[in-house]
Order: structure tokens, then C-alpha cells, then sequence
């Protein structure tokens, strides 16, 4: 049936996990592109007899007239599936700016497409250059603060001698707990090198 | 942000009012009603400068205190108002920023909304634009027959564009008016309806559809919550 192949990939998207991105599915896209190539020769071919049985395209209603309408809708319905699939991974791709930051681990960056990876670069680029010109860091403050110190646990060996903003030196070795600025904090929180203790 | 000094003498009564136009207030207000709207709204251009220089200022403050050290519970009242400021701040142009990336075709395309838009957020829609334009332009359209390549139309024969995302208007609001108002038409529900106006009285909350009062909130009379 024609346009499976595209709902496939579209229900694939549809199917994973509300924000999570899987791999690109290179060999399902081509095979829909090869599709739209096929579609368009068919089109053509279908035209070109009309043609050349000297029938007017715009008004003749006949079966070859209706075979070339039913390629283009498919062909249209392809691009939008393509379209979509690309578009949606797209706004992934930006909301984990707004979720991890400015570079993605390892294991996000096998599932994007290179054009992809090429993308995520431009975007926060874009977003980085904004930044600096309202001179606000919008990556920081995603929850509403309650009290300017939160306490914190270290995940991570991040060493002595890290420099807070009152000019203090602090040493966060593994599993220590402190009592930090939240401005201070949320940098390793983000990193996931220090959780935040709750109540 | 802490309330001046003659705030403090001056009577309770002027002091709630006085409260409820300090740029703070008027922040919240204009962060409201950007996180509750489904379109992008006008940028508070005025406002958003004042409340930076305020937070500069109040910066200031926190550093001349804190540096003389002898009441850390002051500063570390401040920090915390600094902290709140600094957060609505980021938060509204946040929002902001997150729509235009949601809606950025149509934003561009739609002479009202960009006149929205700050000369940064213009920039920005911009640059994000080309972006995705050319990374679609990579991915999929240059594999398309040619009569299918643009990003706006399905194709050559389509009459208007019809691949853009709009944000969805008919989306349900709560909200608040200021003073009481009357002839609002609605715009949804059953059709005989529709020719019964609707009235708001002050402070009752209602909740209805966005396209209905979306002149009131834009003209500043309704607020969303």
C-alpha cells in the first residue's frame, strides 16, 4: 500500500518514549525517499500519456488523471511523514539544550543523524549569542527558588579547592553533604555530579 | 525587589497599592500572562530594562553588604529577593524564547507577531530559522522532487502555506479581569450561543477560550493566570 513505509517511520517516533530520542532510522528514510522517486516517475509517466493522447490535464477526468492524483497525494503525504519525523526530533534536539546544556553525552549523540549533531551545534549557537547579548543565563533557574541555600549530596569526586561566589574555598568529596548556594550548586547538579537533598 | 523608603512611612493602604505597580509586580504579571498564553505576547520592552537595572543595583547592594559583613541576615534577605527577581527574569524571557523556537515559521511570517518581538528574540527567530530550514533543507527536501522542496507548502499546487505549526488558539485560559467589562463575544460552543456577549466582572475568575479575550489580554485589561 502506498505510504506505509512513511507511517511506519512516523508511528516508530510516535511510539517511543515522550521526549527520549532513539537512533535515526536512516534505512526506513531512504526507502521512503527511494518511494517519492518512484512516485514522481509514475506521476510523470502518467502525465506524459495524457499528453500525448492531446487531452487537456486541467479538465479531463479520466483513470489516468485520477492515477496521477493519487501519486501526488501520496508523494505529499510522504513528504509530510518525512517531514514530521524530522521536524519532531528537531524539538527534541532543542529542549536537551534546555534539559543537559550546551554538550550532550556520548550516548545521546550516537542517536542523532549527523545532520542532526550539525544542528544541535548551530542551535546553541543561536541560544549562546542571545544569551550574551541580553547578558542573562537562561540555563540556570529552571525551578522557582525558595531559599537561597540548598543542601546538596556529592556524587562525584569533584576535589578541594572549588571557589564559591562568598569567596570561600570548598572541599566536596565523594558522598559529603553541604549547605550551598543554590546558584553555586545547581552548575554540579546539573552535570549530575551532586544531587539535591530534599526536605 | 525590597520596597523604597518612603513606601515604609507612607500609609497601609498606599502601600498595597504602591506594592502592586513596583516592576516586580508588573513582572510577575507580564510572566503570567507569557506562561499561560498560547501565542508569544508583546515584549515588555520598558519594564525588562528597568528590572535589570534594578538587579543591577541590587547586586550592588548585596556586595557593599556582604563586604562589610556585620548582618548576614540582611544580605542574606536580600540575596533571596535578588534570587526571586532574578529567576521571574529569566523565566520570562525563557518562555519566550522556548515559543519562538516552538512556532518560529509562523512567528516569521506573521507581521504581528514579530513586531512582538525584542531585537535579540528578532535575531534569534532568525538565526534559528535558517537553521532548522537548512537542516530540513539537508535531511529531506533536497531529497524531494523538485515540486516538493519548499518548507511551508506540501507542494507547488498548494494556494497558501500549509506545513506551518500555529499554536492553538481555541486552548482554554484561566483568567482574571480588572474592571468590569461587557460585550465579549465568544468564539466557541454551540452556534446560537455564540450571539449571546458575555460580561466579566472584576476579580471573578473565569475559565474560557483563549481567542475570545485575546484582544483583552493584549490591550492589558484581563490577566491570565
Amino acid at each position: 500500500m502506498y505510504g506505509k513505509t512513511a507511517c511506519q517511520l512516523v508511528k516508530e517516533f510516535a511510539s517511543g518514549d515522550k521526549g527520549q530520542l532513539v537512533s535515526f532510522n536512516s534505512d526506513l528514510f531512504q526507502q521512503v525517499v527511494a518511494e517519492c522517486s518512484q512516485h514522481l516517475l509514475e506521476l510523470q509517466s502518467l502525465i506524459r500519456k495524457m499528453e500525448e493522447e492531446r487531452l487537456d490535464i486541467q479538465t479531463v477526468r479520466n483513470a489516468d488523471y485520477y492515477g496521477a492524483l493519487i501519486h501526488h497525494l501520496t508523494l505529499v503525504r510522504n513528504k509530510r511523514c518525512l517531514m514530521a519525523y524530522v521536524y519532531n526530533r528537531a524539538e527534541i534536539i532543542r529542549n536537551l539544550l534546555w534539559k543537559i546544556g550546551h554538550v550532550l553525552p556520548q550516548e545521546i549523540e550516537e542517536k542523532l543523524s549527523h545532520a542532526e549533531g550539525e544542528y544541535f551545534k548551530k542551535h546553541s549557537a543561536a541560544l549562546k549569542y542571545y544569551m550574551s547579548k541580553v547578558m542573562v543565563d537562561l540555563t540556570v533557574d529552571m525551578i522557582p527558588p525558595k531559599d537561597p541555600y540548598i543542601k546538596v549530596r556529592v556524587l562525584d569526586d569533584i576535589g578541594d579547592g572549588i571557589l564559591l561566589s562568598d569567596d570561600k574555598t570548598a572541599n566536596f568529596a565523594c558522598h559529603s553533604m553541604h549547605l550551598l548556594k543554590r546558584t553555586d550548586a545547581e552548575q554540579f547538579i546539573s552535570r549530575g555530579q551532586m544531587e539535591e537533598l530534599s526536605g | 525587589m525590597a520596597s523604597s523608603s518612603g513606601a515604609e512611612e507612607a500609609s497601609l493602604d498606599d502601600y498595597a497599592s504602591l506594592i502592586a505597580t513596583t516592576d516586580v509586580e508588573l513582572l510577575k504579571r507580564a510572566w503570567r500572562n507569557e506562561k499561560a498564553a498560547p501565542e508569544i505576547l508583546r515584549y515588555e520592552y520598558r519594564l525588562i530594562s528597568r528590572v535589570k537595572e534594578q538587579i543591577q543595583l541590587m547586586e550592588e547592594t548585596v556586595e557593599e553588604k556582604s563586604s562589610v559583613g556585620n548582618d548576614p541576615l540582611s544580605v542574606s534577605l536580600y540575596q533571596m529577593d535578588l534570587d526571586r527577581t532574578q529567576f521571574l527574569l529569566r523565566s520570562y524571557l525563557r518562555i519566550r524564547i522556548q515559543k519562538i523556537e516552538k512556532y518560529m515559521f509562523h512567528i516569521l511570517k506573521t507581521e504581528e507577531l514579530w513586531s512582538r518581538l525584542s531585537k535579540d528574540e528578532k535575531d534569534f527567530a532568525s538565526a534559528c530559522t535558517s537553521d532548522l530550514n537548512q537542516h530540513l533543507e539537508v535531511t529531506v527536501l533536497s531529497k524531494l522532487p523538485e515540486n516538493y522542496q519548499s518548507v511551508l507548502k506540501q507542494s507547488i499546487t498548494s494556494e497558501e502555506d500549509d506545513m506551518v505549526p500555529e499554536p492553538q488558539l481555541d486552548t482554554f485560559v484561566l483568567c482574571r479581569s480588572k474592571e468590569y467589562l461587557t460585550g465579549i463575544q465568544l468564539e466557541d460552543g454551540p452556534a446560537d450561543d455564540r450571539s449571546k456577549l458575555f460580561e466579566m466582572e472584576p476579580g471573578v475568575l473565569h475559565f474560557i477560550c483563549y481567542r475570545s479575550i485575546k484582544a483583552l489580554v493584549e490591550s492589558g485589561k484581563i490577566d491570565l493566570l
